[in-house]
Formats: C-alpha cells, sequence, structure tokens
C-alpha cells in the first residue's frame, strides 16, 4: 500500500513536471468596466482582447504557451478598480494587467499594481500624469494632447480659418480636458475665439448654446463632447441653419461610427483625428474589422482597436523574455521588455513606447466623406 | 494554509477598509433615522469631508489627525447651516432640502478649481492605516451603545414615535433634529476622509444622488431599530458583490435578486426590534 502511494506521488510528480514544461499558461488579468453606463467603452474594449488572444492561441500561443485571460468586471468605480487588481495579483498570480477602463479608476488602483512590480498597461486612460504613477504603468491610447494639435493645425492651414467658436462639455474629465488642449491649440494657431459655450452631459438640446455661435459667424466650430452630445451638437446646428461650409472639428467622442449613424448627413465632413479608423484601408486593418464583425456583429471602435493592439504588444513584450516560473522575476523582466518595445506594426499604425511609457504612435486627421472616415490631409 | 490566508488578506484588505468606511456612512444616516428624519445628503457629506481632509494634508500638510478632524467638522457646521432652517418643519423637507444639497455640492466639486472639477483630486497620500478605521468604528459603537438610554438618545426616539407628542413634554425638537442632523454630518465627513486616504482619487461624480440612495439602501436593508442593523446592512451590500464574483456577468442581477427577497421577507431589515408595548 505504502509503496502504491509512494509511486502514484511519483508518476503525479514527473507528470506536472512534463505539463509544465510543455505548456506553462500565460495568465493575464482584464479590469474593465463590464456592467453600468461606461461599459459602453470597457465591453468593446474587453472583446478586442478577447479576439487577439484567440488569434494568438489558435496560432501556437506566444512560443507554446497559451494565453488566458481572466476578466473581471471593475464597474468604473475605483474601490472596485483596486479589489480586482489586487485579486489579480495576489490570488490569480498574473503576469500582467489590462485596465482599467477610466482614468479615475486607474489613478487609484495602478499605484498599487506599481508597487507590487506588476505591469499594468491602459488602452484607455487619457487622463495627463497616469504613466507617471511609476516605471510599470503603461499605456497605448494615443493622449489627445498629441493629436488635437496636430488636426487643430492641419484644419486651421486646409479651410483657412481665421475666427472660431468653441463648445464644449464642461463636467466630464475627458470632455474638459479636450477642451483646454484645443484651447492651447488655438491660440498657438493663433485664431480669435469668438465664442466659448459650455453644456454638461446628458444635455439633449443645445439650441441656445448653437444660435448664438451661428450670430457670431465663425469659420469652424470646436467641438469637445462624449459622441451622444456631439451628434446632436452637429444635427441641432444644421437645423438652426448653420452652413455646411462651418466644419465641426472634434476630440475622441468624433471618431466613432455612432456620429455617423445618429448624425447622418449633418455629420459630412466633420474632423477628427485618431492613430487609427474604421475604414484605414490597411490589410491588416481590413481582416481585424472583417473578424470582430463577424464574431460580434457590430463594428469595432476604437476602444476594442486599441485593446486588440495592445495585447500583440504584450505578446511582442511576453516574446522577448524567457518565463522562469517565478512570478516575481518574470514581472519584472516583462516591464523591461515592454518598455523596449519599437516599431510595433498593428492595426493602428506602427507603434512605439516612448521614455515615459506613452504612446508613440502618428495621429491621422480624418473627415467624414459619403458616410465614411477619410483622410482629410496628412 | 498561512499562504492562503496571507494572500486573502493581500488580496482583500481594502474590502475591509471598504466594509468599515460603508459602515461609518450607515451610521451616519442612522442616527437621522433615529429621529424619524430622511437625509439624502450624506453622500455629498463625506464627499467634504474627503475634499477637504485630503486638501488639508496635500496642500497644507497638517498632520493626519487635524485634517481628519477638519474633515469632518466642516460638514457638521453647514448641516448646523441648513438643518436649522429645514428642520423647523416636520416632514419631508429634510430629505428635498438634502436632495437639492447633495447636487450643489456636486456641481460646486465639478466648477471649483481646487477640488480639481472634473479632472479630479489626483495624489492623495495613502495615510488610513486599518487601526484608524477600527478605532473610528470603536469610538462610534461606543457612542451609539451609551447614545440608546442617555437623555439625547430618548429624545430623538420620542420624536421618531410621535413629534407633537415629544414637543409636548417639552423636548426642544428641532434642537435635538439638527445636532442629530449635523453628527450624522460628522461621521460621514470623516468617513470621507479616510477613505480618501485609502483610494488616492476624489471625483465629484462619487458623491452623488447614486451613492446617497445606496447609503440610505445599507441602512433599510439591515434595518433601523438599532444600530446594529445598518452595521450590518452595509457589510452585507459591500462584501456580497465581492463574493459573487465567481458567477461573472450575472453576479449584479443575483446580487439585485437577494436584495429584493431580503425586502420581501424582513421588510423591517435584518434585524428586527421588537416593539414594547
Amino acid at each position: 500500500m505504502k509503496l502504491l502511494i509512494k509511486i502514484t506521488v511519483f508518476v503525479a510528480f514527473i507528470l506536472s513536471l512534463v505539463i509544465t514544461a510543455q505548456a506553462a499558461e500565460i495568465k493575464i488579468g482584464i479590469a474593465e468596466a463590464l456592467t453600468g453606463p461606461v461599459a459602453k467603452y470597457g465591453v468593446p474594449i474587453k472583446n478586442g482582447f478577447t479576439l487577439a488572444a484567440e488569434e494568438i492561441n489558435a496560432t501556437g500561443g506566444i512560443k507554446g504557451n497559451k494565453i488566458i485571460l481572466i476578466v473581471e468586471d471593475e464597474q468604473a468605480k475605483k474601490e472596485e478598480a483596486i479589489n480586482v487588481f489586487k485579486k489579480f495579483i495576489f490570488q490569480d498570480k498574473v503576469l500582467a494587467i489590462f485596465g482599467p477602463t477610466l482614468s479615475n479608476s486607474a489613478f487609484a488602483s495602478d499605484p498599487f499594481a506599481n508597487a507590487q512590480k506588476t505591469v499594468v498597461f491602459g488602452t484607455s486612460n487619457t487622463a495627463e500624469g497616469i504613466t507617471a504613477i511609476g516605471p510599470y504603468v503603461f499605456r497605448n491610447s494615443v493622449a489627445e494632447a498629441d493629436i488635437l494639435p496636430i488636426v487643430t493645425k492641419v484644419a486651421t492651414k486646409k479651410l483657412g480659418l481665421k475666427k472660431v467658436a468653441i463648445i464644449y462639455g464642461n463636467d466630464d474629465s475627458m470632455t474638459k480636458s479636450s477642451y483646454e488642449i484645443f484651447l492651447r491649440a488655438i491660440n498657438a494657431e493663433k485664431l480669435e475665439v469668438v465664442d466659448t459655450e459650455t453644456f454638461a452631459k446628458g444635455d439633449l438640446d443645445f439650441s441656445a448654446q448653437l444660435t448664438k455661435i451661428k450670430s457670431l459667424n465663425p469659420d469652424a466650430v470646436f467641438c469637445a463632447a462624449l459622441v451622444e452630445e456631439a451628434s446632436n451638437v452637429i444635427l441641432q446646428a444644421r437645423k438652426l441653419g448653420l452652413s455646411d461650409k462651418v466644419k465641426f472639428i472634434g476630440g475622441n467622442g468624433f471618431n466613432s461610427a455612432k456620429l455617423i449613424e445618429i448624425a447622418g448627413k449633418a455629420a459630412e465632413g466633420s474632423i477628427s483625428g485618431s492613430p487609427w479608423f474604421l475604414d484605414d484601408p490597411s490589410k491588416k486593418n481590413q481582416a481585424f474589422v472583417k473578424s470582430y464583425t463577424k464574431k460580434y456583429g457590430m463594428a469595432p471602435d476604437q476602444f476594442a482597436a486599441q485593446s486588440y493592439d495592445a495585447l500583440y504588444i504584450m505578446a511582442e513584450g511576453i516574446k522577448a523574455i524567457k518565463l522562469s516560473g517565478n512570478l516575481e522575476k518574470d514581472r519584472t523582466a516583462l516591464r523591461d521588455a515592454l518598455a523596449k518595445v519599437k516599431n510595433f506594426k498593428g492595426v493602428g499604425g506602427t507603434f512605439s513606447f516612448n521614455e515615459s511609457r506613452d504612446a508613440e504612435q502618428k495621429g491621422r486627421v480624418l473627415s467624414i466623406k459619403n458616410g465614411k472616415f477619410a483622410i482629410f490631409a496628412e | 494554509m498561512i499562504e492562503f490566508l496571507m494572500s486573502f488578506w493581500q488580496t482583500y484588505n481594502t474590502l475591509f477598509y471598504t466594509v468599515l468606511v460603508h459602515g461609518m456612512l450607515a451610521l451616519s444616516i442612522y442616527i437621522t433615522l433615529a429621529c424619524g428624519q430622511l437625509s439624502l445628503g450624506n453622500a455629498a457629506f463625506m464627499g467634504i469631508g474627503a475634499y477637504t481632509a485630503a486638501l488639508f494634508t496635500m496642500k497644507l500638510n497638517v498632520p493626519f489627525g487635524i485634517a481628519l478632524l477638519a474633515g469632518g467638522m466642516l460638514p457638521a457646521l453647514i448641516a448646523l447651516i441648513i438643518g436649522a432652517p429645514t428642520l423647523r418643519l416636520s416632514g419631508v423637507y429634510l430629505a428635498m432640502a438634502t436632495l437639492g444639497f447633495g447636487e450643489v455640492v456636486r456641481v460646486a466639486f465639478l466648477n471649483m478649481s481646487i477640488t480639481g472639477g472634473s479632472v479630479g483630486l489626483n495624489g492623495v497620500p495613502p495615510k488610513t492605516e486599518l487601526w484608524h478605521l477600527f478605532a473610528a468604528m470603536g469610538v462610534l459603537i461606543y457612542f451609539f451603545l451609551k447614545l440608546k438610554n442617555s437623555r439625547f438618545g430618548r429624545a430623538l426616539e420620542a420624536i421618531r414615535e410621535d413629534e407633537v407628542a415629544a414637543a409636548v413634554m417639552g423636548i426642544k425638537t428641532t434642537w435635538f433634529k439638527v445636532w442629530a442632523f449635523a453628527i450624522g454630518a460628522f461621521i460621514a465627513g470623516l468617513a470621507g476622509g479616510l477613505n480618501a486616504h485609502f483610494t488616492y482619487f476624489l471625483s465629484p461624480r462619487e458623491y452623488g444622488f447614486d451613492f446617497a440612495v445606496d447609503i440610505l439602501t445599507f441602512a433599510i436593508l439591515g434595518g433601523t431599530g438599532t444600530f446594529w442593523g445598518p452595521l450590518i446592512g452595509s457589510t452585507i451590500l459591500t462584501i456580497l458583490p465581492e463574493m459573487l464574483r465567481f458567477i461573472g456577468s450575472y453576479r449584479l442581477a443575483l446580487n439585485g435578486l437577494i436584495l429584493v427577497l431580503v425586502v420581501i421577507y424582513l421588510p423591517n431589515g435584518i434585524i428586527t426590534v421588537k416593539k414594547k408595548d
């Protein structure tokens, strides 16, 4: 009997050795807002990760190691984000973490990952100061601070702008910071601001603000708004008789298929900027759009594209290290390898991390032509 | 086993922090409910306390204790100012006034530059230790135990049962209601200050109407007959979503179902106090 137990233990031991040697699992935590009002960003992000992981695993994983995604809902609440991060780090023992969805939550949860020397990779955190949290914090979301000045410059030149109006949502951190960036860019281009109007999230009627803007005859209207409000602003402006020649220039909120869906013809000619856009004819992007649409029954948005690329970027980092099985060592090695990722070709174009582990990616200025996003000017 | 406990503790220690903070918030609304008044401003008081304490430690570099005290005192002061006129009236006026007040506070946070506006306040130093929370909770439990049979506590109970009768007996009803409201605001502000110093970051949207209702739910679920009820209610409501995590995307639905069942079968809350005849 004793012998039998010994043999069993021995066999089990050997088996476990063989199994770990053959295919280790690379566990990666995904903390995104999957319920509540922020889920409209969190769900596409999760979809992008899932699609990329399936593709990587279908082609043999990373050096034979399969990627296992552990997905948790952080409800866009900072306490939840902290709980999820700790669960990933201490219980699931993940190699690295993606998320959280909002910059606000990232400010609360990322310090914990950084303190535990675990890579945390944001795909949708655009606020200033996220990567300043520590050396383990990365992101591939291109900050509006890098793109909007280019958009402003190109639009000013091509449309010959002299005086402009601004309308923005002043109760949302994203739209408010886009406004500030726009304002700096507008001042740098020496444009005259004839009017600045504000609204709050959830507002439906913008006619008072737009009537005033119309009466002042601007050459263009800068609009820092989320997609719902942005669409309504454009629709109502055209209804009030604002000339088609007065183009709307927007931030992240404009770069969504929803804008075209809601505002329809009124959205024609609207200008925005982003590294990625749905109708980018590159082969890589067309393949991504096709398989995403097939799997989820809807077109991907910028958030899905960024998370899809992010997992491939992470895979580049993992490829460059030798997994030792010692989690602490592997996490640190991954950090060092990830920081060196350069010239990665993804659906959003060529990507590198800069010295502060932020995205270095060329933004493209887009405009809506015949219901599709197209390059406005280089 | 030890390793398991270690990793369990490392994972869930923030949850313990949150349980204690929510417990304090539940007590902060209990004391106004104890005199039959409904306050929907406790989330706003928590926000004022959180911002005040955080700004005190960040900008003025004062010791943590003083920052927390300031975080409790300012909401209490504001509660005295808005409570004095509204609590002279009986009925639902406090609920209406505090509902409006909560919105005013949220919009004020959004538009002030010192609070960081909609971008929020980042980089609050992590100063809250678990023992701070246990100490605060210990003091509060002692306070509520003593309150029950004190002059103040009995006056509150009398006002809750029948305000007119209490007034006839010579209880200065407005005075007691205002003080109960201010004490609740102090506790909420203190909870906010403690919460701010372990979550690094504050934003105005955290202290809106949704959270005010959450706080009320803590008390209602646990039962408002004794102060243990709100404590039990807040603990369950904080831990339950974490415990249900293994169910994945249906967890919030199940969470809701459990709440509905409790409300149907235990309409007076989980802890029901027998009425003395």
